[in-house]
C-alpha cells in the first residue's frame, strides 16, 4: 500500500537522482531549485504527517506501518519493505527536512561559485534521503540501510573536494568508522532476530519485556552491540575520531552532519530502542558514562583549538554527550529536545562561520580574524545568537534544553552528583570556548588587513536569520515536544525543579563567557606565558590527547604491517612455496624413477629378469 | 531446451574451426549469435521456471554409453537455474569485450565458447560422468586461454592451475566411481543418476573419505583457503574477458558442486566436518581481505577481494540452514556480477593508463566522470553497502552461521571474522577507489569510457540495484529447492538412524 508518507523519503530521492543524472546539462538556477525544492516538498509533507498525528487522539498516536512490498523471504527470515509512521519518526523528520532544507538554500549562496554545484546538491538530497530512510525504517534491517547510507553520503560530502588529499583521507576515515559501527549493528541484528525472529521494531519492543529479565547477557549483548553503531555515528568516546577530520567538506555540510543528520542518529536509535534499552539498566549507565566523558573531554579540546569549524564540532560531540547522558539517565525526551534546539543553534553557528569563512576567501583560522561586528552586523548578530543558545544563556533555546538535562543528571533515578559535576563543568567550559571564538572573531580590530570581508548574499543571510529566530525562541517548544512525544515514551517526562542547582548551572554558563571576555582582554604575552606555563597539558589538549596517533600506532600500522608481513611470508614464501614445492618435488621423484624408462632394451630385459626373480622369491618363501 | 544451451556454444565453437582467421566479421557474428541466443534460451527457462516446484525441471535424457548405464542427463532446479542464467549473461558480456581481441581472435573466440559451455554443462549436469566430462571440459580452453593469451608468468601460471585442479578432479572421479559401486552394493543396479544416487545409505567412514575428495576438488575450483594459491597468478595473467567468465561463473562450479554433491550425498560427513570447514573458509575471507590490503596493483587486489568474498559463499553453504545457503546461491550471483564488473574497470583503466599500479594511478575522475559513477557503485556494492545487492548476501549468510545448529560453537567468532573482512573490504576497495580516481591527477587528457563500454557495465549496475532493492525474486526461485535440499538430507539421516538402530 503506498502512504502519502513515502513521499517523504521519495522527494529527496528523486532530486538526487534527477541532479545526478540531468545536473550538469540543466541551469544553475534549476539545480537550486529542485535541490532545495526536493527537500522543501519532504518538509510540507512531513507538516501534514504531523497534522495527522495531532489530530488522533493521544493513546491513538502509537504509530502506523506503511508496507510498500515484501522485500524478501528467506526460510524464516521474511521482510517488508515498510516505514513506521509514529511522533518520534515524525518528529526527526520536521527536524531532518526543516533544518535540512534551509541549510540546502543557503547553499544557494555558498556554493554559487563551485564548478561541481550539481553534484555537490544530488549529494545533499542523497543525505537527507539516506538519513529519512534511517529515521522511518520499521525495522532493524532497513535502519541498518540508512544508517550506511548515510555513512555513504558522508562519505561523499566530506570528500567533495576530492582533489585534496587531506579531504580524501578523511573521508575514507569517516566512512570505515562508521563501517565499524555498521558491523556493531548487523551483528546486534543478528542477536535480535535469534531472541524473536523478526527484526520488525513492533514485533520486538512488543516481545522484549515477556522475553528477557533486567540486565540478561543477550539484552545486554544487543544494546552494548547497537551502541557500537551508535557511538561511530554520534562520534562518541572512543570512535570519535573522524568527526573533527569531517570539517574537510564544506560548511553547509558541516551544518547537515552535525545539525539535521548523521551525528544525531546515535541519539535517536537509543531512543527508538528505548524498550531495549531500559530492560539493560548496565547499559544505561554506561550510556550515561560514556555521554558525560564525551562532553567533558570534547568541551577541553574544544578550549584551545584555532580552527574556527573545529572548535564548533567538537561542541558538537559534546553536547552529543548530554544528549547521550539523558538518554542513559532515562530522560529521552529532554534528550530529545536538545537533539531538536541543538539541531536550530548548531545549524546557525557553523552557517554563520561559513558566512565568516565566505567573507575571508576560506580563512578559517580565529587568530587571523577579529572586528568583523562592523563589517557584517547580521552574521555577527546570528553568530552572537547561536554562542549565547550553545552556552546556556537564559531564555535561549540551549538554555531550556540543557539546563533540563543537566537538572535531572542530578534529581533523575539514574542520576548521580558525579554526572551533575561534569555536566556543569562542561557547560562551563562550552561557554569558554565559544566565546572565545566570538571575540576573536568579532570583536576588536580586524588583524588581516588586507583581507575585504562583505556580508553574504541574502540566500545565506534569510537562512542565518530563520535559524535564529528558532534558536532563540525554540526553547518555548518544551511542553509541546514533551507531550507530542509521551506516546512513544510511555509517559510524560518529569521535569525537575531546584533552585539552588538552576543558579549554580546558571552562573557556570554565565562564568564561562565572563572568562571568555577576560582572557580576551589578556595581553597577548601573557597568554603565550600562561601557554607556557601549561605547555604539557596544552599541547595533550592540542593534540586530541593524542587519540588519533595512538590509534595509528595501535590499529593501523600493526594491521599493514600485518598485511604486508602475511602477503610475503605467508602467501609468497609459505602456501604458494609449498604448493610449488610439491609440485617440484613430483617432478624430481619422476625424474629419479624415469631412470628406469631409459628406452634400452637390454635394462628392460633386466629389469625383467629381476622383477621375475623376486615374484619367485615371494612365491618361493612365502 | 537445456541442451541448446550447452550445445549452442560447443558446436559454434567447432564450427570457428572452419571458418578461416582472417573471416573476422564471421567469427564475431557467429560468437555474438551464439552467446546471445544462448542467454535468450537460458532467459525463457528462467521465465517458464516453476516456482513451486523444489526438483529438477526441463529434464532432458539420452542413452550415451548404455553398457555402463551413463547418461546424457541434464536439468535445472532452483540453485542451478540462476547460475545457469548468470553463466549464460557473463557469456555474452566477456564475449563482446573479447572481440577487441588483436591476436588470433578465431581460436580466442572458440575457446571462449567452449569455456562457456563447459561451465553450463557443469551447472546443468544431472549424471555424475557428464559433471566430471563437463568439469574437464572447462579446463583445457582455460589452459590455452591463459597459456596463450596471457600476460606476465603465464605458462606457469597456467600450469599451476591446471595441474592443481586436475589433482582435485582425479579425486573427485574416483569418489564418483566409488559411489555408484556402493550403490551397486546395496541395490545391485548400475547407475550415475545424481537424484537417485543422492538416496543411497552411505556408512560415515565411506562418507567421510568420499566427501573429502569431493571436497578437495571443488575448494580447489572455489578456491578455499588454503588452497587458492593457484588464484593469484592465474587470475593476474589471465586476459580480462577469460577472467570475467573464471571469476563470474567458473569459481562458482565449486560451491555449486557443495551444494550438489557435497550436501545431500554426505550429511553425516557434512555435519561432522562443518565447523572445521567453515573456520577454513572465515579464515580465507580474513586473509584475503587483509592480504588485499597489502596489493598496489589492482588487479590483482580485486583477485585477492575475491578469495575473500568466495569465502563468504562456503561458510554460508556449511551454515546448513536456509537463511545461510540461499544467501550462499544470492551471493554466488552478486559476487559474479560485481567481480566481473570489478575486472571490466580494472581492463578500461589498464587500457587508457597502461598500468594498473596505484603508486601511477591518480585522479581519474576528473577525466572519467562515467566511470568514476560507475566504478563507485560497483565498488560499494563489493564492499557490501548495506542496499546494494552484496549486503543482502552478506547478511542472509552471516545470520544463516549466527543462528546455525552445525557452528554453534564458533558462530560468535565466525561471525566475528565476517565483521572483519567487511571492514577490511572497505578500507582496500577505498583504498583502490580512492587511490585511482581521487586526488589532483597526474595526467589530463585521458579518454572517458566510450557508450560501447559503458553498455558493457549496464547491466551489472542495473542487477546491483535491482538486487538490493527487491531480492524476493531471485530468493523465492532459490527457496523451494533449498528446502528439499536441507529436508532430503534429514530423510538420510533418518534412514541411517534407523539402520543404525537394527544392527
Amino acid at each position: 500500500m503506498f502512504a502519502s508518507s513515502w513521499l517523504i523519503l521519495l522527494f529527496p530521492l528523486a532530486g538526487f537522482i534527477f541532479l545526478s543524472w540531468y545536473g550538469e546539462r540543466v541551469s544553475k538556477t534549476l539545480v537550486g531549485l529542485i535541490g532545495c525544492g526536493s527537500v522543501g516538498a519532504a518538509f510540507l509533507t512531513s507538516l501534514a504527517a504531523l497534522s495527522d498525528l495531532l489530530f488522533l487522539p493521544a493513546e491513538e498516536r502509537v504509530g502506523r506501518v506503511e508496507v510498500l512490498y515484501q522485500w524478501i523471504s528467506a526460510a524464516t527470515f521474511k521482510l517488508d519493505l515498510a516505514i513506521l509512521v509514529d511522533p518520534l519518526s515524525v518528529f526527526m523528520f520536521l527536524i531532518v527536512t526543516g533544518v535540512g532544507f534551509v541549510i540546502h538554500v543557503y547553499s544557494i549562496g555558498y556554493m554559487h561559485d563551485d564548478p561541481e554545484y550539481s553534484r555537490f546538491f544530488s549529494y545533499l538530497n542523497l543525505f537527507v534521503f539516506s538519513m529519512l530512510v534511517l529515521v522511518a525504517a520499521a525495522d532493524f534491517f532497513f535502519l541498518i540501510v540508512g544508517w550506511a547510507l548515510v555513512g555513504l553520503a558522508s562519505y561523499l560530502l566530506i570528500g567533495f573536494y576530492k582533489e585534496k588529499t587531506s579531504a580524501v583521507l578523511a573521508a575514507r576515515k569517516a566512512f570505515v568508522m562508521n563501517v565499524i559501527g555498521d558491523v556493531g549493528m548487523v551483528i546486534a541484528a543478528f542477536v535480535i532476530f535469534e531472541s524473536f525472529g523478526s527484526l520488525n521494531f513492533i514485533e520486538v519492543f512488543s516481545a522484549a519485556p515477556g522475553t528477557f529479565r533486567l540486565n540478561d547477557d543477550q539484552i545486554l549483548l544487543i544494546t552494548l552491540l547497537l551502541l557500537v553503531g551508535a557511538f561511530a555515528k554520534s562520534a562518541q568516546l572512543p570512535l570519535h575520531t573522524w568527526l573533527p577530520d569531517a570539517m574537510e567538506g564544506p560548511t553547509p555540510v558541516s551544518a547537515l552532519i552535525h545539525a539535521a543528520t548523521m551525528v544525531t542518529a546515535g541519539v535517536y536509535l537509543v531512543a527508538r530502542c528505548h524498550v531495549l534499552y531500559e530492560l539493560a539498566p548496565f547499559t544505561m549507565y554506561f550510556i550515561a558514562t560514556v555521554g558525560v566523558l564525551t562532553a567533558a573531554f570534547a568541551g577541553t579540546m574544544g578550549m584551545v583549538q584555532y580552527d574556527i569549524k573545529r572548535v564548533i564540532a567538537y561542541s558538537t560531540m559534546s553536547q552529543l554527550g548530554y544528549m547521550f547522558l539523558a538518554m542513559g539517565i532515562g530522560v529521552y525526551s529532554l534528550g530529545m529536545f536538545h537533539l531538536m534546539t541543538h539541531a536550530f543553534f548548531k545549524a546557525l553557528l557553523f552557517l554563520a562561520a561559513g558566512s565568516v569563512i565566505h567573507a575571508l576567501d576560506g580563512e578559517q583560522d580565529i587568530r587571523k580574524m577579529g572586528g568583523l561586528r562592523k563589517v557584517m552586523p547580521l552574521t555577527h548578530a546570528t553568530f552572537l545568537i547561536g554562542a549565547l543558545a550553545l552556552a546556556g544563556f537564559p531564555l535561549t533555546s540551549g538554555y531550556f534544553s540543557k539546563e533540563a538535562i543537566i537538572l535531572s543528571s542530578y534529581h533523575a533515578d539514574m542520576g548521580n552528583f558525579v554526572f551533575w559535576a561534569i555536566a556543569l563543568i562542561t557547560a562551563g567550559m562550552t561557554a569558554f570556548y565559544i566565546f572565545r571564538v566570538y571575540f576573536s572573531t568579532f570583536i576588536g580590530q580586524t588583524r588581516s588587513p588586507e583581507a575585504h570581508p562583505h556580508e553574504s548574499p541574502a540566500s545565506m543571510a534569510v537562512p542565518l536569520v530563520i535559524l535564529a529566530v528558532l534558536a532563540l525562541g525554540g526553547g518555548f517548544l518544551s511542553p509541546l515536544v514533551d507531550s507530542f512525544l509521551a506516546p512513544v515514551f510511555g509517559r510524560e517526562v518529569h521535569h525537575f525543579h531546584d533552585g539552588i542547582l538552576e543558579t549554580i548551572a546558571l552562573l557556570a554558563g554565565i562564568g564561562g563567557i565572563a572568562t571568555a571576555a577576560l582572557v580576551y582582554q589578556v595581553s597577548k604575552d601573557r597568554i603565550e606565558l600562561m601557554k607556557e606555563a601549561f605547555a604539557p597539558l596544552y599541547d595533550l589538549l592540542f593534540h586530541k590527547y593524542y587519540v588519533d596517533e595512538l590509534y595509528d600506532l595501535l590499529i593501523v600500522k600493526p594491521t599493514k604491517a600485518i598485511g604486508s608481513f602475511m602477503e610475503e611470508r605467508a602467501e609468497k614464501q609459505g602456501i604458494d612455496f609449498a604448493v610449488d614445492e610439491v609440485g617440484f618435488q613430483v617432478k624430481e621423484v619422476s625424474r629419479g624413477i624415469s631412470f628406469w624408462q631409459s628406452g634400452r632394451v637390454r635394462t628392460y630385459a633386466l629389469n625383467m629378469v629381476a622383477g621375475m626373480v623376486i615374484i619367485l622369491l615371494f612365491v618361493v618363501f612365502l | 531446451m537445456l541442451t541448446l544451451i550447452i550445445f549452442i556454444p560447443l558446436l559454434t565453437a567447432l564450427a570457428l574451426i572452419f571458418v578461416a582467421r582472417e573471416n573476422t566479421g564471421v567469427i564475431r557474428a557467429a560468437g555474438i549469435g551464439a552467446t546471445t541466443a544462448t542467454l535468450v534460451v537460458s532467459l525463457w527457462i528462467l521465465f517458464t521456471f516453476d516456482t513451486s516446484n523444489p526438483g529438477m525441471q526441463f529434464v532432458q535424457s539420452a542413452h550415451w554409453v548404455p553398457a555402463l548405464h551413463i547418461n546424457y542427463l541434464v536439468g535445472v532446479d532452483g540453485i542451478s537455474l540462476w547460475m545457469v542464467v548468470l553463466t549464460a549473461f557473463l557469456g555474452v558480456i566477456s564475449l563482446l569485450l573479447s572481440l577487441n581481441q588483436k591476436k588470433n581472435l578465431r581460436d580466442f573466440v572458440a575457446l571462449m565458447l567452449a569455456l562457456e559451455a563447459g561451465t553450463l554443462g557443469v551447472f546443468m549436469a544431472l549424471d555424475t560422468i557428464l559433471f566430471y566430462v563437463f568439469w574437464e571440459l572447462m579446463l583445457v580452453p582455460t589452459y590455452f586461454i591463459i597459456g596463450i593469451w596471457g600476460e606476465g608468468r603465464r605458462v606457469y601460471a597456467t600450469m599451476k592451475f591446471v595441474v592443481y585442479t586436475l589433482v582435485g578432479s582425479l579425486l573427485m572421479l574416483v569418489a564418483i566411481i566409488t559411489l555408484t559401486m556402493v550403490h551397486y552394493g546395496a541395490t545391485h543396479e548400475v547407475t550415475f543418476d545424481l537424484r537417485i544416487l543422492a538416496h543411497t545409505h552411505i556408512d560415515p567412514f565411506m562418507q567421510a573419505w568420499m566427501f573429502l575428495c569431493f571436497f578437495v576438488a571443488f575448494a580447489i575450483k572455489v578456491p578455499v583457503f588454503p588452497l587458492h594459491s593457484w588464484l593469484p597468478h592465474a587470475y593476474v595473467a589471465c586476459p580480462i574477458p577469460a577472467l570475467i567468465l573464471l571469476t563470474g561463473a567458473m569459481s562458482k562450479t565449486g560451491a555449486y558442486g557443495l551444494l550438489r554433491f557435497c550436501l545431500p550425498l554426505f550429511p553425516d560427513a557434512v555435519d561432522s566436518m562443518a565447523l572445521v570447514i567453515g573456520f577454513m573458509a572465515a579464515s580465507g575471507m580474513v586473509y584475503g581481505a587483509w592480504i588485499a590490503l597489502a596489493q598496489r596493483d589492482i588487479k590483482s587486489l580485486v583477485a585477492y577481494s575475491s578469495i575473500s568474498h568466495l569465502g563468504f559463499i562456503v561458510l554460508g553453504i556449511f551454515a546448513q540452514n536456509g537463511e545461510g545457503i540461499e544467501g550462499s546461491v544470492l551471493q554466488m550471483v552478486n559476487h559474479g556480477i560485481i567481480a566481473s564488473a570489478l575486472f571490466i574497470i580494472v581492463g578500461f583503466i589498464e587500457l587508457r593508463m597502461g598500468t594498473r599500479n596505484l603508486g601511477e594511478l591518480k585522479g581519474l575522475s576528473k577525466s572519467m566522470p562515467v566511470l568514476y559513477g560507475v566504478f563507485m557503485l560497483v565498488m560499494l556494492a563489493a564492499l557490501g553497502l548495506p542496499g546494494l545487492n552484496g549486503f543482502v548476501g552478506e547478511f542472509l549468510i552471516l545470520m544463516g552461521v549466527w543462528t546455525s545448529n552445525l557452528l554453534a560453537e564458533l558462530a560468535g567468532i565466525l561471525v566475528l571474522m565476517g565483521g572483519l573482512s567487511i571492514v577490511f573490504a572497505s578500507i582496500y576497495m577505498l583504498y583502490m577507489f580512492q587511490g585511482a580516481m581521487q586526488e589532483k591527477p597526474n595526467s589530463e587528457n585521458v579518454s572517458d569510457i566510450n557508450s560501447g563500454e559503458f553498455k558493457l557495465l549496464l547491466p551489472a549496475c542495473l542487477l546491483i540495484l535491482l538486487i538490493g532493492l527487491y531480492p524476493k525474486p531471485f530468493i523465492d526461485r532459490v527457496s523451494p529447492s533449498v528446502d528439499s535440499l536441507l529436508h532430503l538430507e534429514k530423510t538420510v539421516n533418518l534412514e541411517a538412524g534407523k539402520d543404525s538402530g537394527h544392527h
